[in-house]
């Protein structure tokens, strides 16, 4: 295209082979001139389009894409393009996350006799395309840093929840303890918390003798989400010790039916919330600013809303300052499903928060400042996957698309681009299964607020369907479904 | 380690300035939440804290370009094609500021394989020998650390050209190194005088003492015998592995972790332009092994944290006269989602057990 | 963030290497000479290193494989098949299995490759001089055994009885078939065919391979077997051969690994202490026997 470099931006069309690419084609007959920036994919169903390859073409370079299929109730499939509308209307809700303008991308539908529809669409298209001029490369982004780093700033404070009477957390526990033990004869294992390597750190236990449910442990230390153990034992039978949070993992898997009800033990107990080992260490004054953990306490426990820490750098701290960022916005700290739960259920008192900490962050920047954001975050991304590994809903590990060859989205190049390519991948992956467990973000071992992309996609599936993942075994994921008539998209006139 | 200088902790910006005269100088940087080494402006102030994520993707790099192939259409002959391969690379001068001990005994952890095998890797040797390595001796432990179990140390010099350790008012820096004496002697330095070098020594003996008395070193002599011993203790291994995730962020962190990957990606979709690239890879990935054919030699998750422990703690020290592939950071056990602890599996695999009861 | 004070960037510019012989990841460039379809999915090519001062000082020796690679799709390992006693070029023998030998079975004549050899070490050709030789293989298992055998037969001089037992599936998934003819009519050595199912104009031997050697009984005196082909022939071959009383010395195989760097640092292709293509391919029955349970 060396005569029209500069003249012509590069828009990608996916036309369905049906509709689209026939009125197209009776466009093209038709002899309607129309602006040449446009780039045609022919698939078979505007369903088939997958979100990624929007993604893929827009962080390539392109300045815009376009999906067009048949008319909803026209597919040539049936069914197609119902899915294609919630699962498009879901990426262009998602975009701004990642600081890209949503006009960049439309998806609309034309038939094979709508020559000058077609026409008048890729026309209007192009030139609003023309308008926002060319797309801005992540890697060309201003690194953008706010200073309020999470961790750093003191947030909306944890609201109030209804601690148990003193002393009873022990008895709980223990009457937790029986009852798995109990179970255990039956049970390939039980997999639950024990103290870690030191006063800090709980770390997960896989109880399969009776004596092993000794070590057994409750507290704000157990930050893991222990279902992203679940679908690893398959036929096997086995227990589950959760916390509010991580029921909802559970009754996502079930609902996915990528464990099977029989297989599984529930057991939990009502949550007061975990902590940000980083917060506490901070709190303790026991970083030298760096990775040092320094002097370890030698002892923490927790009465009601406060922590008391022995050792080195006692102190007492509130809970309330220490939490992780999930627990503020939490309206689920009492298991949702279980087949036991000991202990008194606590709700807690006052609002939840209008956004989660990570969120409310995002959403005060500029699209501009996002790609600074994103850019400066995934700058020490390691590509370890240790947040893909620790998400219990991603049970594709092994086969995972972001190192597959076949199919081939990503090279390993240590790039902003390929790392960002495998968050966009993940947030995609799971609209709609997402239940918040913040594991993503725990995990990371550099600490990227990888888990503020997943909350703004859970946001846009709150909004188009009026939907929550986790909470009802019953229920459908919106973008596994759809409706035909869509009670919150609302189309875009193009 | 007679050629010492010392450094008054005012003076440290510009001595450093001076060192990493026509170098990229790393040091560590706060991004965000994480320590990570980036390039250090003139007059910049380093962060004295040991960082996250090792530097040891500065000679080593995350994902780098082993060569570009080029087909060319022969003019006269158009379905005769040839190849040519683009091996350069750009390896400016380099100066890693700010390490730790147990980070830079990484350096010696990847020569001794890359460089001193059956064959040489001449892209690591390319920026092994164009960068100078300035470590940070440890004033204090902090409770993972185990660096005096594998034979590294709060002051070890492995793989360092300097070692700089703070004393009152400043560091005392000794040459490890005919080129760290190169360096230090380009950036003007008054000399440490035999008092302050004796002060650093304390510093050292006094680590040392808080690293044994908070944690002391168990026997190890015996560990690469009893992991060959412990290779087939399956109910051992599955006990080890059965919180491990099987992500990657052990090895990532890793100062002494150097296994690679090697693939082909294309410039654009005609097959007339690519690369070659070879970036970092971990065994603990199902990935690694995995065969064409669908065969996996470590299919389960235990049998790739088997050979992680029995390489760092066994198959490397019986090719390496001894020497530990662990520089006892613990980064792999903070930086750990489910806090697996590599120290714990050593101390249990050396110890007797039912399976293989002699220890 | 601040800007760092950089020598200019490209100024640096270092060649690391001008082929395989200075930088072991740098392939030579090779062009394929032509093409054999042995069986619908093992195909032969031949190749020859294009710089011709190259090709010329090429030494390798039997058992030793290579790096083949397809600019752009990536690199998978083979054994040199053809001998060293015939360098008119490079023979590998590609199964197809997966992306890369996908791409290698699509190459035509004139096609241009990557190959980074010989790697890796060699079968003991030198102590078997004088001895007598069974080979044993296993569908694409005859492979390697070719370029020993090969070899063996242009200098037949140096060795005793040759005998070869060469299994496949069926009659269609045997590879070689020029050769195996040669085989057949040669006096020099002793040729036995067998395949697993046997259509009924089958003149040769039907039957899996460890029965049909229990049926051969080659002699243990002063032999050596070298067996190749799929795990489970080598498991069931080597008990056939411990049942003719051959010592672990006397059997040699090669052991075949996912592989990348293929020079011993890239970490991935180890048992135990031994790398594969360092230490290895070639084993003897005594070295696995002293490798970790991790075949």
């Amino acid at each position: 295209m060396p005569v029209l470099k500069g003249k012509e931006l590069r828009v990608v069309g996916f036309l369905c082979n049906w509709c689209s690419y026939g009125g197209a084609d009776t466009a093209g007959v038709g002899r309607f001139s129309q602006p040449t920036d446009l780039r045609i994919v022919r698939v078979p169903c505007s369903g088939r389009v997958d979100p990624l390859f929007i993604i893929k073409a827009l962080i390539s370079g392109a300045d815009g894409v376009l999906v067009s299929g048949c008319h909803p109730r026209d597919c040539h499939y049936s069914h197609g393009n119902f899915y294609a509308r919630r699962r498009l209307e879901t990426l262009k809700s998602f975009l701004p996350a990642l600081g890209i303008d949503p006009e960049r991308f439309q998806y609309t539908w034309v038939s094979a006799s709508e020559g000058q529809r077609w026409k008048n669409v890729v026309s209007t298209f192009v030139e609003k395309v023309h308008q926002l001029g060319h797309a801005p490369h992540i890697e060309d982004a201003v690194p953008y840093l706010p200073l309020a780093a999470a961790g750093d700033a003191l947030r909306a404070p944890l609201r109030p929840l209804a601690y148990p009477p003193a002393g009873s957390l022990a008895q709980s526990l223990e009457r937790l303890r029986e009852r798995i033990r109990a179970a255990l004869p039956e049970l390939d294992c039980v997999i639950g918390w024990q103290q870690g390597y030191d006063a800090l750190h709980a770390t997960p236990l896989f109880m399969r003798k009776p004596e092993d449910v000794d070590k057994l442990t409750w507290g704000p230390l157990n930050v893991h989400n222990l279902a992203t153990y679940l679908p690893q034992f398959k036929n096997r039978k086995v227990g589950v010790v959760v916390k509010g949070c991580d029921s909802r993992s559970v009754i996502e898997l079930l609902q996915e039916k990528l464990i099977e009800p029989d297989n599984v033990r529930v057991f939990g107990m009502p949550c007061e919330g975990v902590v940000d080992v980083a917060r506490v260490q901070k709190a303790l004054g026991a970083d030298d600013g760096g990775d040092h953990a320094g002097t370890a306490p030698a002892s923490m426990s927790v009465e009601g809303d406060v922590l008391t820490v022995t050792g080195a750098t006692p102190a007492q701290l509130k809970l309330a300052d220490v939490v992780a960022e999930k627990c503020r916005t939490c309206d689920t700290p009492s298991p949702l499903l279980g087949d036991v739960v000991e202990g008194v259920a606590s709700a807690p008192a006052g609002a939840p928060p209008a956004a989660p900490p990570g969120l409310e962050a995002l959403d005060a920047m500029t699209p501009e400042q996002r790609r600074g954001f994103w850019r400066a975050q995934m700058e020490r991304c390691l590509r370890c996957y240790a947040c893909r590994n620790a998400c219990p809903m991603c049970v594709c590990r092994d086969q995972c698309i972001g190192e597959s060859r076949d199919p081939h989205w990503t090279t390993q190049e240590g790039n902003v681009r390929e790392k960002l390519q495998f968050q966009i991948i993940h947030a995609l992956h799971l609209a709609g299964r997402c239940t918040e467990c913040g594991e993503c973000q725990r995990a990371c071992p550099v600490n990227i607020p990888v888990l503020a992309l997943k909350q703004w996609m859970n946001r846009s599936v709150r909004d188009l369907f009026d939907y929550r993942a986790g909470m009802d075994v019953e229920a459908v994921p919106p973008l596994l479904s759809f409706a035909v008539e869509e009670k919150n998209i609302k189309e875009h006139g193009l | 380690m007679s050629f010492a200088r010392y450094i008054a902790r005012g003076e440290l910006a510009r001595a450093l300035d001076l060192m990493a005269r026509g170098r990229v100088a790393y040091a560590p940087r706060r991004e965000a939440d994480a320590v990570v080494f980036r390039p250090r402006a003139e007059g910049e102030e380093p962060l004295l804290a040991r960082a996250t994520v090792p530097p040891k993707g500065i000679i080593f790099p995350q994902s780098e370009r082993l060569f570009a192939f080029i087909r060319e259409k022969d003019p006269n002959d158009p379905g005769h094609t040839t190849v040519r391969l683009d091996a350069t690379a750009d390896i400016p001068p380099a100066l890693i500021f700010g390490g730790r001990p147990c980070d830079a005994r990484g350096f010696h952890i990847f020569d001794r394989v890359y460089l001193n095998g059956p064959h040489r890797d001449p892209y690591y040797a390319a920026r092994r020998d164009a960068t100078v390595v300035v470590t940070l001796a440890c004033a204090k432990p902090c409770s993972t650390c185990f660096c005096h179990w594998t034979g590294c140390g709060p002051a070890d010099t492995t793989g360092s050209d300097i070692l700089m350790t703070p004393v009152e008012g400043g560091f005392v820096a000794q040459a490890v190194t005919p080129r760290g004496q190169e360096v230090l002697e380009g950036a003007s330095l008054p000399e440490a005088g035999a008092d302050r070098v004796m002060a650093a020594e304390a510093v050292h003996s006094a680590t040392l003492s808080a690293l044994e008395a908070q944690n002391p070193a168990p026997d190890l002599s015996t560990t690469p015998r009893r992991l060959r011993e412990r290779f087939d203790d399956s109910g051992f291994w599955r006990a080890m592995s059965d919180k491990c995730l099987a992500c990657g962020a052990c090895t990532y962190l890793c100062p002494t972790c150097y296994c690679f990957n090697i693939t082909d990606e294309n410039d654009g979709g005609d097959g007339m332009r690519g690369r070659r690239l070879r970036s970092w890879d971990n065994c603990m990935s199902s990935l690694f092994t995995r065969e064409a054919s669908g065969h996996n030699p470590r299919m389960g998750k235990a049998l790739r944290l088997r050979n992680r422990v029995g390489h760092k703690f066994s198959y490397y020290p019986d090719l390496h006269e001894g020497i530990v592939s662990c520089n006892g950071c613990g980064r792999c056990i903070t930086g750990c989602p489910v806090s697996v602890d590599i120290r714990e599996m050593v101390v249990r695999a050396t110890e007797p057990s039912e399976e293989t009861p002699n220890a | 963030m601040p800007d760092a004070i950089t020598p200019e960037a490209g100024a640096h510019v270092t060649t690391l290497g001008s082929g395989f012989t200075d930088n072991p990841y740098l392939p030579d460039v090779a062009t394929v000479l032509e093409t054999v379809q042995e069986t619908p999915a093992i195909k032969t090519l031949r190749v020859r290193i294009d710089d011709a001062a190259r090709m010329d000082a090429f030494r390798f020796n039997p058992g030793q494989v290579g790096q083949l690679s397809l600019f752009g799709v990536g690199e998978s390992t083979f054994v040199i098949n053809s001998p060293p006693t015939r360098m008119d070029y490079l023979q590998f023998s590609i199964m197809r299995a997966g992306e890369v030998t996908a791409a290698l079975h699509g190459l035509k004549p004139g096609d241009k490759v990557g190959v980074r050899a010989p790697l890796g070490n060699w079968f003991p050709f030198e102590d078997m001089r004088g001895k007598d030789i069974v080979f044993v293989g296993g569908g694409i298992g005859m492979a390697p055994l070719r370029t020993l055998l090969l070899y063996m037969l242009d200098n037949r001089a140096d060795y005793g009885n040759i005998t070869l037992l060469y299994g496949a599936r069926t009659p269609g998934d045997m590879a070689f078939r020029d050769d195996v003819q040669d085989w057949l009519g040669r006096s020099d050595m002793n040729t036995t065919l067998t395949v697993d199912q046997a259509p009924d104009d089958w003149p040769h031997r039907a039957g899996l391979i460890p029965h049909v050697l229990l049926d051969l009984a080659p002699s243990n005196a002063n032999s050596v077997a070298v067996l190749c082909g799929p795990p489970i022939m080598i498991k069931f071959t080597v008990e056939a051969l411990k049942k003719l009383h051959f010592a672990d010395e006397q059997i040699i195989t090669t052991l075949e690994r996912r592989m990348k760097c293929g020079i011993g640092i890239c970490g991935r292709c180890n048992i135990g202490t031994k790398y594969v293509c360092v230490d290895g391919p070639v084993f003897s029955y005594a070295e696995l026997k002293e490798l970790p349970n991790e075949l």
